[in-house]
C-alpha cells in the first residue's frame, strides 16, 4: 500500500525523506544491500566524492540492465575507466537474486533532488536536446521500451561524465552493449563540452521535485 | 625535475603533510593544553546531576576515546557504528576474522594460533605520540618494542645494483662514506671562505673521517660498518670493497632507506601492543559501559533547537537517538551522502577533505626464513609495487610467522585495489622472491587489506590541500552550533596516525567541558 502511495504521490515521499520526524517510512536497507548506500549514500541520495550517483527512485528495468552491465564486465572494465571500476566489483558478486532485490530497494529510495553543479546555457541545452527527447522523452523521464532511463534521476556532474564516456567510448563500445551503443551514437551530436554543459544544464531544469 | 613529486610522495607517507610546526602553533594558540610532551588530566566537569546525553558516531580509536572520558564524567553515551565491529582502522587480523572488503568478503586464513596476527592498520607507536602511550598506560596494555629499522634487512632497486638487494647497514656506511670523502676534499682544497678558521678545518675533517670511516687520507675504502663479508670470528674479517657511487646517485630511493626513520614518527625505538594493535581497542572495549550499537549506520544528523538528532539503523529498525551533543568520527567522504542540516561552510569544509590510500598484505610464513639471514625484525625496502617487507619483532625463532608482504601508502592508481585477493598474494610473493629467493614457497596463507575498498571506511590517511587547510580547518575544529563535533585523526595535523585521532579528541572534549562549564559560569582551570 505505502509502495502505491509514494508512487502516486512522489512530493509526499520527499517531505518525509526531508523531515527528521518521519524518516520511518524509508527503506531499510537488506545487509548485503548496506554496501550501496556507503558510497551512493544514505536513499542513495548520491556522494560526488566518491563520485557515485544519485539512485533514488531509479526505475527497477534500468538498475537491473546496468547491475547485469556491470556484472558481465560490460561496463566498468574499459581500460580508461576509472570511476565505473569502483563500481563494477559491487555488482560481479550480485546473484540474479540480488540484482533484482537490489532493484528493487533503489526504486524504493527516495531523497531530495541534487544540487546543481553544472552551469551551462539551459537555451542551448533545450535545443541540443530536442533529439535526445526521441528516445528519454521530452520530460526526460525515459523510456523503457527504448532502454532509454530517466535523465532527471542522477546527479548532474554524473550525467556530464557519462556523455563524455559515450563521446569517448568507455562506456557503450563493448560489443554486448547494445543499448550503449545507440546511445554513444546519439552523443556525436554534442560537438564538445561546452554542449554537454549546456544540455545537462537543460536536463537539471526537468526536475520536477 | 622529479624531486618536487618525491618529496610531496614523502610527505604524504610521513602522513602529516601540515607539517610539525604547524601543530604546535595550532594549538598553543588554541590555549588549550601542550599538544607535545606527558598529558595532562582532562579534568572534566562531572555532569551526572544533569544527565546530559551524547551520541558518538563511529566507535574507532577516537570514538571509543571520547565515550571513555564522557562516560566517566558522568554523561549518557551511545555509540553508534556502522560496521559489524568495532575499532574502524585499528584492525588485527587473526584466524577466521571478517576482511569486509566491498564486493571482494573473505576470511582470514591464517593458522589459529595467538602468535600468527597482522597488523591491517596501525603497527607502530613512537614515543613521542603521548596520548596513545598515556591510554596503554591508562588501559594497561603492554606494549613490546617493535623493531622498524635494522641494518640486516635490506634496500632493493630492480634496476640498482645489478637487481640484487643491498643490506641497509651497507647502503647507509657507503652513503656516509661517500658523503665524508667529498667535505674532506672540500676542506682540503679550501673549498671554505675565511668564516671556517684552521681549526675548525681540523675539526672537520676529524668529524668527517669519522663520519664516514674515511682511512688516514680521507679516502672512503670500504668499511667493517658495512658488516662482515666474511669471516670476523674464527677467521680474519674480510670487508666490502666500497660501491659505484654513481648508482647510488643515479638512485629515486636512496630517500626511504636512509631517511625515513629521521621523521620522528618512525624513529626508533616504535612500540607495538602485545599480541596484537587491537588490544588498544579491546582495553577501550573492556572499560566502556555504555551501549555500543554494532551494524548501525547513520543515515541522518539534524541539529535541533535544543539537541541534536542522530537517525541510525539498526536491527532492520529505524532508531531516532535526541542528544545534547555528537562527536562524529565518520570519515568526512561520507558526509555529503548522509542527510544533514549542518551550516553550509561547515559542510563545505568537510567537503575539502578528500580521501587517501593505504595497502597491506600480511603472508604466512610457514618457516621464519629470515632470521636465518640475521633479519630480527625491521623493514627491507623496494622500488617494486609492494613497496616494504616487514619483519616480526615477535614469536623469534617460532615455528612461523606472519610478514607484512606489501604495504602502499600512496597509489592512487589502487594497483593492488583493483586486483582479486588471490592476485594481489601472488604479486606480492614474486616481489618477494626478487629479495629472498624461495619466498613463494614459504607463503602459507594470505590477507590483503586495501583501505579505499574497506566498507564504512574507503579511504586512509585525509587528504586536506594547503588552501582547505588554511581555509576550514579551524572552523572543523569547532563544534557546529556547539553541537556537532567532528572528530578523527581527519581533523588533525596526524592523519593516518592514532594520535591525530585521540589529539582530535582530546580538543573536542576540552571545548565541550569549556561549554559545559559556561553554562553554570565555570571556567576551566587554566
Ligand atoms: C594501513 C594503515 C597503517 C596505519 N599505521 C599506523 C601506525 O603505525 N600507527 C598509528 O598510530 N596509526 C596508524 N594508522 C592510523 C590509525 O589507524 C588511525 O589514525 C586511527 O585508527 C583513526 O581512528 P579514528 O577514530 O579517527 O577513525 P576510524 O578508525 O576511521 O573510525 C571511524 C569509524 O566510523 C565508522 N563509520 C563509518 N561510517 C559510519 C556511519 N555511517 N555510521 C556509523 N559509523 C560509521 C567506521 O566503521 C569506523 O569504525 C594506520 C592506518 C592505516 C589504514
Ligand atoms: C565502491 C563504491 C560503490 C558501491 C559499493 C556501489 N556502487 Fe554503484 N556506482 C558507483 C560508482 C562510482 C558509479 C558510477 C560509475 C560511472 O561513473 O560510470 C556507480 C554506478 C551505479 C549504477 C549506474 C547508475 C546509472 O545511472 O547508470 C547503478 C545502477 C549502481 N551503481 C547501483 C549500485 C547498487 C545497487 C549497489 C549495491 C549493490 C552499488 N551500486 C554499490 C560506486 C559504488
Ligand atoms: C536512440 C535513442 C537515444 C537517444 C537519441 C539518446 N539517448 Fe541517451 N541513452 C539511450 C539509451 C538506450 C541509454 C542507456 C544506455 C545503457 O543501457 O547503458 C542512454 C543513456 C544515457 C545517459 C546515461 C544515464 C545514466 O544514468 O547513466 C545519458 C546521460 C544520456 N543517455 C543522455 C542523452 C542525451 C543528452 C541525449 C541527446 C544528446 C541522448 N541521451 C540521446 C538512448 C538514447
Amino acid at each position: 500500500m505505502r509502495n502505491v502511495i509514494r508512487k502516486i504521490l512522489p512530493a509526499v515521499a520527499l517531505l518525509w525523506a526531508t523531515s527528521a520526524m518521519s524518516q520511518d517510512d524509508l527503506p531499510i536497507p537488506a545487509d548485503e544491500l548496506v554496501y550501496c548506500t556507503v558510497c551512493h549514500g544514505i536513499q542513495l541520495m548520491g556522494n560526488p566524492i566518491i563520485r557515485a550517483p544519485r539512485l533514488s527512485g531509479m526505475e527497477t528495468w534500468y538498475v537491473e540492465q546496468q547491475l547485469r552491465n556491470f556484472s558481465a564486465g560490460v561496463r566498468g572494465l574499459h581500460e580508461d575507466d576509472t570511476i565505473g571500476v569502483d563500481m563494477q566489483p559491487m555488482a560481479a558478486v550480485l546473484t540474479d537474486a540480488q540484482i533484482k532485490a537490489a532493484a528493487v530497494f533503489v526504486n524504493a529510495t527516495r531523497s531530495t533532488s541534487p544540487k546543481i553543479t553544472i552551469s551551462g546555457d539551459t537555451l542551448k541545452g533545450k535545443a541540443h536536446y530536442s533529439t535526445c527527447a526521441a528516445c528519454h522523452g521530452v520530460a526526460g523521464k525515459g523510456n523503457e521500451a527504448l532502454g532509454s532511463p530517466d535523465l532527471t534521476i542522477p546527479d548532474d556532474w554524473y550525467l556530464v561524465t557519462q556523455l563524455q564516456n559515450f563521446r569517448s567510448g568507455v562506456r557503450g563500445s563493448h560489443p554486448a552493449d547494445s543499448y550503449g551503443m545507440q546511445m554513444r551514437a546519439s552523443v556525436q551530436l554534442l560537438a564538445d563540452d561546452e554542449a554537454i554543459m549546456d544540455v545537462v544544464s537543460y536536463i537539471s531544469t526537468l526536475r520536477n521535485d | 625535475m622529479k624531486k618536487p613529486l618525491t618529496r610531496r610522495h614523502f610527505l604524504n607517507l610521513v602522513g602529516a603533510a601540515g607539517g610539525t610546526t604547524a601543530i604546535y602553533q595550532t594549538s598553543r594558540a588554541l590555549g588549550l593544553m601542550e599538544d607535545t610532551g606527558p598529558v595532562a588530566q582532562l579534568d572534566l566537569k562531572n555532569v551526572a546531576r544533569s544527565r546530559k546525553k551524547v551520541a558518538i558516531l563511529g566507535a574507532g580509536i577516537s570514538g571509543l576515546a571520547v565515550a571513555y572520558e564522557l562516560e566517566r564524567a558522568g554523561y549518557d553515551v551511545t555509540i553508534i557504528e556502522a560496521s559489524h565491529r568495532i575499532g574502524g582502522r585499528n584492525m588485527t587480523l587473526r584466524h577466521g576474522d571478517l576482511i569486509d572488503e566491498m564486493g571482494q568478503q573473505r576470511t582470514c586464513n591464517f593458522d589459529d594460533d595467538p602468535d600468527l596476527y597482522f597488523n591491517a592498520g596501525p603497527a607502530r607507536i613512537p614515543g613521542h605520540h603521548h596520548r596513545v602511550m598515556h591510554y596503554c598506560r591508562t588501559l594497561s596494555i603492554p606494549l613490546q618494542i617493535k623493531s622498524n629499522v635494522s641494518r640486516m634487512t635490506y634496500t632493493h632497486e630492480e634496476n640498482k645494483f645489478g637487481g640484487k638487494p643491498v643490506r641497509i647497514g651497507q647502503y647507509l656506511a657507503e652513503t656516509r662514506g661517500l658523503l665524508a670523502e667529498i667535505v674532506h676534499k672540500a676542506v682540503n682544497k679550501n673549498a671554505f671562505d675565511e668564516t671556517i678558521s684552521v681549526e675548525d678545518q681540523e675539526r672537520l675533517l676529524a668529524f668527517a673521517s669519522s663520519y664516514g670511516d674515511l682511512d688516514p687520507n680521507g679516502i672512503y675504502k670500504g668499511t667493517l660498518r658495512s658488516g662482515y663479508k666474511s669471516g670476523g670470528f674464527a677467521k680474519p674479517a674480510e670487508i666490502f670493497e666500497r660501491m659505484d657511487f654513481r648508482e647510488f646517485l643515479s638512485s629515486q630511493f636512496w630517500q626511504r632507506a636512509s631517511f625515513m626513520f629521521e621523521n620522528p614518527d618512525w624513529g626508533e625505538p616504535l612500540m607495538e601492543a602485545v599480541g596484537g594493535m587491537d588490544n588498544i581497542v579491546k582495553g577501550f572495549a573492556r572499560d566502556i559501559k555504555s551501549p555500543i550499537r554494532l551494524n548501525a549506520q547513520v543515515q541522518s544528523i539534524q541539529l535541533q533547537q535544543n539537541g541534536i538528532d542522530v537517525v541510525y539503523n539498526h536491527k532492520g529498525k529505524r532508531k531516532k537517538l535526541s542528544a545534547d551533543y555528537c562527536f562524529n568520527s565518520i570519515p568526512t567522504h561520507f558526509m555529503p551522502g548522509i542527510p544533514n542540516n549542518l551550516p553550509e561552510d561547515y559542510r563545505n569544509g568537510l567537503k575539502s577533505l578528500q580521501p587517501g590510500w593505504g595497502f597491506k598484505i600480511g603472508l604466512q610464513m610457514k618457516e621464519r626464513f629470515w632470521e636465518r639471514e640475521g633479519i630480527y625484525g625491521g623493514a627491507t625496502f623496494t622500488s617494486q609495487r609492494i613497496g616494504e617487507i616487514w619483519y616480526p619483532s615477535h614469536g623469534i625463532h617460532g615455528k612461523k610467522g606472519i610478514l607484512l608482504g606489501a604495504y602502499q601508502f600512496y597509489d592512487p592508481s589502487m594497483f593492488f585495489d583493483r586486483m582479486t585477493p588471490e592476485e594481489r598474494i601472488a604479486y606480492a610473493a614474486n616481489c618477494g622472491e626478487k629479495i629472498h629467493p624461495g619466498y613463494s614457497d614459504y607463503i602459507e596463507a594470505g590477507v590483503s587489506v586495501p583501505w579505499r575498498r574497506m566498507n564504512h571506511m574507503m579511504g586512509c590517511g585525509t587528504r586536506f590541500s594547503e588552501d582547505a587547510r588554511e581555509r576550514y580547518f579551524s572552523l572543523l575544529q569547532q563544534p557546529a552550533a556547539g553541537r556537532h563535533y567532528m572528530i578523527g585523526d581527519q581533523i588533525s595535523y596526524h592523519s593516518s596516525w592514532q594520535e591525530g585521532a585521540l589529539a582530535s579528541a582530546e580538543t573536542a572534549l576540552l571545548d565541550l567541558d569549556k561549554r559545559v562549564r559556561a553554562e553554570t559560569g565555570e571556567s576551566r582551570k587554566a
